[in-house]
Order: structure tokens, then C-alpha cells, then sequence
């Protein structure tokens, strides 16, 4: 008997490829099976009622400064504060202040410098905390040095410190490196990231069997190729939510900003959009400020909703198909 | 001059726990041996060792004549197949295969050829281009076995390859791990907890128990002179029927005493080795089910269709047994009866028909297994008599659950 015709028994055949379409429909009514109907949970029908109700008041309660953002950012100065604060006014100025948000309105730099800045110290800091939480999460899921235990320890502690409590120290320190006014003083303090630590250790637990790196092992390659050849793929799901999370936590950092930066060109959009808010506040209420105040939180956040979207795709499940028998 | 030879292999693992315990094994150029016992017994802990996944704590590993007790996996030169193939989910066949030739930087032509070779020993020519998942479990372990091959390694380490096959995959895969094996010719170390898939696939078969060696040999030599009672019990399907019993001393004859029956030995094997210092003793006597033969029916009418004729065993030489149950598996019978001697069990794990609650064990009752032509008119409930070929009993020392040397 050749191989070929032990094969067949029990192989199954990948069909033709499917579409991009197919395969999201294929997952979403995957997903749908998967899940238990509601009214099999034994459940009473008042209890869902009840449950559902608190749900959507809760959604609600997170969605209104959402909504008022939204709105308010069709409106003039005046619009805002004389009409009716959850609904739309006359005139509708959505564009202009949105064309006004990229101009140099105020004099000294602009909303579009620190949109720059913002842009540069998340994707810096928040990279360069994900590459490190990779390598670091990958070292202490599957290795065992001397301290390991210790200073996987010392992170989980360094969780509980709240970042507030060490910014103030953190100038001090600064004063003495010369990092004011430095756009590394910014980036350093935003690699450490020890939440990043604690998931991609427990991720690769999860997701990088011990065996796979063995097999590696013994297929002759070396750790650095180990670790980018053969686990780096499995990890891309863990990695991405580690991005999404450090990206955000740079992208709105304030306090950190306000103490470090005194130039207004180096400004991220936390503390400049802060800037012209006081400034409005002083004007007692008729400044032009107001409504680029909005306009300018809005267009903050929808760089963080896109890449929520954009990262969405890497948690899909099954990455190690096949890999490991049962 | 052996490929692989581990001298006094202990490993104990941080926990405390003593997984290998002086492992003496050898395993000459070219030879398909098999580690075999049950699970925890250390078997994959000695093949890691032998790969350098684990460090040794005591002994000595020679690959060749090179001792390699610090020497990192890579520069072995040995394969492993694991037992959950862990295959790169995110390669292709191909490069899954590849791999260890990308490493060793061989040039993309040369790899390309010996991937193409490897697939073809087995089969995989079609599939190069699929990802692990796309394979079924035979596919799977192909490639964690064409992994292996394309680097023409010394050594192959084999971990339970099959096991996570169903049956019949699992005999068409012993086959072809075979049929490769013969085609390569490289020294090849294989793991399992299957005593059939040791007996059919090893040159010789080492029997491991709680990290230690019970015995290495031949498939023929483990059936015919298992060294301990573990090792008796242990090979075989199904497993050796094992009593205790009394050697009775007697002038010229030696006379087993099983229960309420007598097994008369010839007189010429009442010397047989160390036998006759067991004179007047407790022994434990061993016989396989496969030699419990031609049955003569207690009460059966001659004549009834199929009904072997009683053959009248050698007076002394036939054990008298209660019938349990009778399965048929086609081309043989197995008859479970019962028996009024001592049971002596040896792995725990079997240990599967227990006395029902309340029952009182005044008169000892032992289970066992004899296997009989498809047509002995054995029935639940009935009474039969097995002739026993003196020369198939195996004895054990009840203390020290060694083998008694009878000269064969
Ligand atoms: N990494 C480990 N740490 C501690 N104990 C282990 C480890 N691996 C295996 N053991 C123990 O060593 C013994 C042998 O294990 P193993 O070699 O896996 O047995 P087998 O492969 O024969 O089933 C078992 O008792 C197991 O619990
Ligand atoms: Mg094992």
C-alpha cells in the first residue's frame, strides 16, 4: 500500500477559498451557534426584562457625552450656550468649525502641531511599550532565569501603583536629566507598561505551547529566531490588545503633558485643547474658542475609534489551528 | 559502539519528583527500539533528555561515542516527533517541513528539493501549499514526520506519534512509521504506553516502570521469559492470567497446587532452574490466555455441531474453570471465567472487575482470560477444562515479583 492511498480515509478536503465576504459570514453564524439562546439560560422572562433594562440605561448614561459632543460640535459660540444642550441649533457649523480646528487661530501654534505630537508620542510610546511587553511577556511565560519570579512580581506590584502617585517625582527626576521640554521625557515613562507585561505573560501561557518552541528547538533554530519565526505569530492577537490599550493610555495622558512640556508647539491635544479651554473660561463665555474646544475633542477621539476598528480583526479565534492535537 | 546510550540517566524534577531512575539502555545503529510502559512511568522525560529538552541530573548520554549531557538540541542531531505533533500553525506544509533546513541556512533550491522528497516518501505532495489546519490527524502526523525526516537526522525520537489517532489510522500509521524507517535506516527511539504497538513495531523493547528498567529484549524474548511479574503482565493481550499457588514437594514429581487443583510438572522440569529451591513454597504462576487449550466440555454431548471433542488433558495437566462470559471476536473466542486460587494483580490500573459490595471472600475467587478457537462451545455458566502445557507456566518469586528461572 503507497501513502497516497493511506491519505484519504478520514482526510478532509479544503474546499474552493471563500471570499473575504463568506468567511465574516461564516464566523458571525459561527459565533451565533456557539452561543447559548437566551431563553435557554433558566432565566425568568422578568429577570432578561429586568437585566436588559440595566443595560440599556447604563449604555445610555456612557453614550451622553458622547451625544453632546456630537452635537455641540455643529454649533456657533452663541449656539452653544443658548440653546437646548441635547439637540441641534441653527446655524450649522460643523464644517467651519471643522476648518477652523486646522487654521492658526489662536496665533502660537495649533491644533494641527499638537495633533502631530499626539500622533508621534502614541505611536512611539505606545509601540515601543508593546514590543517591550511582547519581548518581556514572552521572557517571563517561558523562561526561567534567576529573579524571575521576583521581578514578574515587582510588576504586578508596580499595577497597583496608581501613575498620578509618581509623577511628581518623575519631574523631579527630570530636572536633573534634562528631560523638560523633551519629547523623550515624554516617550520613556509611556514604554513601561506593566499591564502590557501581565497580559502578553499570561497570553503567551495561553497561546504559545511549550511543545511549538521545543520543536523549534530541536528544528535547530536559535532563541531571537524562535521567538520572531515561530511564537511572534501566535502572539499577534495579544499584541494588538496591548497596542490598542498603550496607544490610548498615551494618546490621553494629561497630567504628564502639563508637567513636563512649557512649550505650546509641544504640546499634545490633552493639554493644548486644555490651553485654549482655559482660555475661553477667562473670556467669561463669548470667546471664539468654544466651539474649536469641541470641534477638537470630537476629531480627538476618532482616531482611537478607527483603530479599535482597524485592530477588531486580529481577535478572531483559531490562530493555533492545527497545530496541537487535541 | 552504540548511537545511543544512556548510562545510569537519572532525572529528578524540581518538584522532587523522580521521573528516570538509572536508566541503562543502549541502541545500535539503525535499530527501531521502543520504550514502553505505562503512563508517568518517565518515558517522555528519558526522550527528552535524549534531545536535550531537559537537563540530566545524574548519568551519563552518549550520542555515538559523544558524551552530550550539556550539548543543546540543535547540535544533536537527533528529530522528534511529539505527541501532539506540535506542527507551526501559521507555515505552510512546506515550510513547516523546511524549517530545520531554513535554519541551518541550506540554499533555497537544495531545500526546496529535499522538502519535495520528504513529501513524497510520505504522501504529502498535494498538500505543500495548506496550513496545519487544513489537514486532518493522518496529515498532521505525516508532516511532524516529514519534519523529521528531511534533516536525515542520527536519531529519531519518536513520543507517542500515534496516539492521538483512532484505531484504524493508528495500524495503517504503525505500518507506514515502519516502511519509512526501513527506507531511512536511521537509529530510531520510539514512546508509547501500547504494549501491541511495541511488540509490533521494536527490534527490542525496554519495559519501564516508575522510571526504572524491568527488562529490554526482543519482542520474543518479553513474551516468552518475562524477567518480572510487571513484565508479564504488562506484554500481551490479553494480559497473563497470574495465581498464587503452592509448589508441593514430592519425591519424584513437583506438583503445583492452584486452589483446589493440582498441575502435575513432568518429572524431568521438577528441576527445571532455580525451580526446585521453590519446593514446598508459595510461588505465583503465570499462563497466558493464548495457551489455556482445546477445552474438553464438562458434561458437553459429543456430537453437537461444532463441539470440539474433548480432548482428555495429560492427567495433572488440565485446570477445571468456571465460565463467566464468553465474547466472540470472530476469528477467536475470549472466555473470562473464574477461578478458586489467589488473584494476584500487578498493575492497579487494570484492576477493573472489583468483588461485587458484600460479597465475602472466604474461598478465594481469581478471574481470567483464556482465548480459544471461534467454535469451542464455551457458555456463561458452564464448567470447562483447559489443557495446560507444563512448559508454558511462567513462575514468579511472590517477594520479590521476579522471574523463577525454569531453564528454558
Ligand atoms: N516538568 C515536570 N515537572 C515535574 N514533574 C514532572 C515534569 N514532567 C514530568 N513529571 C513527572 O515525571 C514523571 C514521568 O513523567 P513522563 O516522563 O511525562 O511520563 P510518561 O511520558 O511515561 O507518561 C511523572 O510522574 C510526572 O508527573
Ligand atoms: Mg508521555
Amino acid at each position: 500500500m503507497t501513502a497516497s492511498t493511506l491519505a484519504s480515509p478520514g482526510d478532509t478536503a479544503a474546499g474552493p477559498p471563500e471570499s473575504r465576504r463568506q468567511r465574516r459570514k461564516r464566523e458571525r453564524l459561527q459565533e451565533q451557534a456557539a452561543a447559548i439562546p437566551v431563553h435557554l439560560y433558566g432565566l425568568r422572562r422578568g429577570t432578561v426584562t429586568l437585566i436588559t433594562v440595566a443595560c440599556v440605561l447604563f449604555a445610555i448614561f456612557t453614550l451622553v457625552p458622547v451625544a453632546w459632543i456630537i452635537i455641540n460640535s455643529t454649533k456657533s459660540q452663541t449656539g452653544i450656550f443658548s440653546s437646548f444642550a441635547f439637540w441641534f441649533s441653527r446655524p450649522f457649523d460643523f464644517f467651519h468649525n471643522f476648518a477652523l480646528l486646522f487654521q492658526n487661530v489662536d496665533g502660537n501654534g495649533t491644533y494641527f502641531q499638537w495633533f502631530g505630537n499626539t500622533v508621534l508620542y502614541a505611536a512611539l510610546g505606545g509601540g515601543g511599550a508593546t514590543a517591550l511587553a511582547g519581548f518581556a511577556g514572552y521572557g517571563f511565560a517561558r523562561f526561567r532565569f534567576r529573579g524571575s519570579k521576583a521581578y514578574f512580581y515587582v510588576i504586578v506590584g508596580a499595577l497597583l501603583v496608581p501613575v498620578a502617585a509618581i509623577t511628581l517625582p518623575l519631574y523631579l527626576v527630570y530636572a536633573k536629566a534634562h528631560l523638560i521640554n523633551s519629547i523623550w521625557g515624554m516617550i520613556l515613562p509611556s514604554l513601561v507598561s506593566p499591564v502590557g507585561v501581565y497580559l502578553m505573560r499570561t497570553y503567551v501561557d495561553l497561546s504559545v505551547p511549550r511543545e511549538l518552541i521545543d520543536a523549534a528547538r530541536i528544528d535547530g533554530a536559535g532563541e531571537a529566531r524562535i521567538f520572531f519565526r515561530v511564537a511572534l505569530p501566535l502572539m499577534v492577537p495579544g499584541l494588538m490588545t496591548v497596542l490598542l490599550l498603550s496607544v490610548v493610555a498615551v494618546w490621553n495622558n494629561y497630567f504628564l503633558p502639563l508637567i513636563i512640556f512649557t512649550k505650546n508647539s509641544l504640546y499634545p491635544l490633552t493639554v493644548g485643547i486644555g490651553v485654549w479651554s482655559q482660555v475661553a473660561e477667562r473670556s467669561g463665555g463669548n470667546s471664539d474658542l468654544y466651539p474649536l474646544v469641541v470641534m477638537g475633542g470630537l476629531v480627538t477621539i476618532v482616531p482611537m475609534i478607527a483603530l479599535f476598528l482597524v485592530l477588531q480583526r486580529y481577535w478572531r479565534g483559531g490562530m493555533l489551528l492545527g497545530s496541537i492535537a487535541n | 559502539m552504540s548511537a545511543v546510550s544512556m548510562e545510569a540517566l537519572t532525572k529528578v524534577y524540581a518538584t522532587g519528583a523522580k521521573a528516570l531512575d538509572a536508566l541503562d539502555l543502549q541502541v545500535a545503529h539503525g535499530e527501531f527500539a521502543v520504550l514502553v510502559g505505562p503512563s508517568g512511568c518517565g518515558k517522555t522525560t528519558a526522550l527528552r533528555m535524549v534531545a536535550g529538552l531537559e537537563d540530566i541530573t545524574s548519568g551519563v548520554l552518549r550520542l555515538e561515542d559523544r558524551v552530550v549531557n550539556g550539548v543543546s538540541p540543535r547540535q544533536r542531531d537527533v528529530a522528534m516527533i511529539f505527541q501532539n505533533y506540535a506542527l507551526y500553525p501559521h507555515l505552510t506544509v512546506a515550510r513547516n517541513i523546511g524549517f530545520s533546513l531554513e535554519n541551518k541556512k541550506i540554499p533555497r533550491a537544495e531545500r526546496d528539493e529535499r522538502v519535495r522528497a520528504a513529501a513524497s516518501v510520505l504522501g504529502l505532495a498535494d498538500l505543500l501549499g495548506r496550513k496545519p489546519g487544513q489537514l486532518s490527524g493522518g496529515q498532521r502526523q505525516r508532516v511532524a514526520m516529514g519534519r523529521a525526516i528531511v534533516r536525515e537526522p542520527a536519531v529519531f525520537l519518536m513520543d507517542e506519534p500515534l496516539s492521538n489517532l483512532d484505531a484504524k489510522l493508528r495500524v495503517q500509521m504503525r505500518g507506514e512509521i515502519l516502511r519509512v524507517h526501513r527506507r531511512v535506516g536511521a537509529t530510531t527511539l520510539y514512546v508509547t504506553h501500547d504494549q501491541t504497538e511495541a511488540m509490533t513495531m521494536g527490534d527490542r523493547v525496554a519495559v519501564l516502570r516508575s522510571g526504572r528498567l524491568e527488562q529490554y529484549g526482543t519482542p520474543r524474548e518479553l513474551y516468552d521469559r518475562p524477567a518480572s511479574l510487571f513484565v508479564a503482565s504488562f506484554i500481551g493481550s490479553p494480559a497473563m492470567n497470574l495465581y498464587e499457588a503452592a509448589l508441593e514437594a514430592a519425591a519424584d514429581q513437583c506438583v503445583v497446587v492452584l486452589g483446589s487443583q493440582r498441575l502435575t510438572l513432568a518429572p524431568a522440569g521438577a528441576e527445571r532452574g532455580g525451580l526446585g529451591a521453590y519446593r514446598g513454597r508459595k510461588v505465583i504462576v503465570g499462563i497466558r490466555p493464548e495457551h489455556l487449550a482445546a477445552p474438553g466440555i464438562e458434561g458437553a454431548k459429543p456430537g453437537i455441531e461444532g463441539a470440539a471433542p474433548g480432548i482428555e488433558a495429560a492427567a495433572g495437566a488440565s485446570l477445571t474453570v468456571d465460565v463467566r462470559l464468553v465474547e466472540p471476536l470472530g476469528s477467536a473466542q475470549l472466555v473470562h471465567f473464574t477461578i478458586d486460587a489467589p488473584e494476584v494483580r500487578e498493575d492497579p490500573a487494570e484492576d477493573t472487575e472489583q468483588l461485587a459490595e458484600g460479597e465475602i471472600m472466604d474461598t478465594p475467587v481469581a478471574n481470567g482470560i483464556a482465548v480459544t478457537g471461534p467454535r469451542t462451545p464455551a457458555r456463561a455458566g458452564s464448567r470447562i477444562t483447559f489443557g495446560v502445557d507444563p512448559g508454558q507456566l511462567h513462575f514468579f518469586d511472590p517477594d520479590t515479583r521476579e522471574a523463577i528461572d525454569t531453564g528454558r
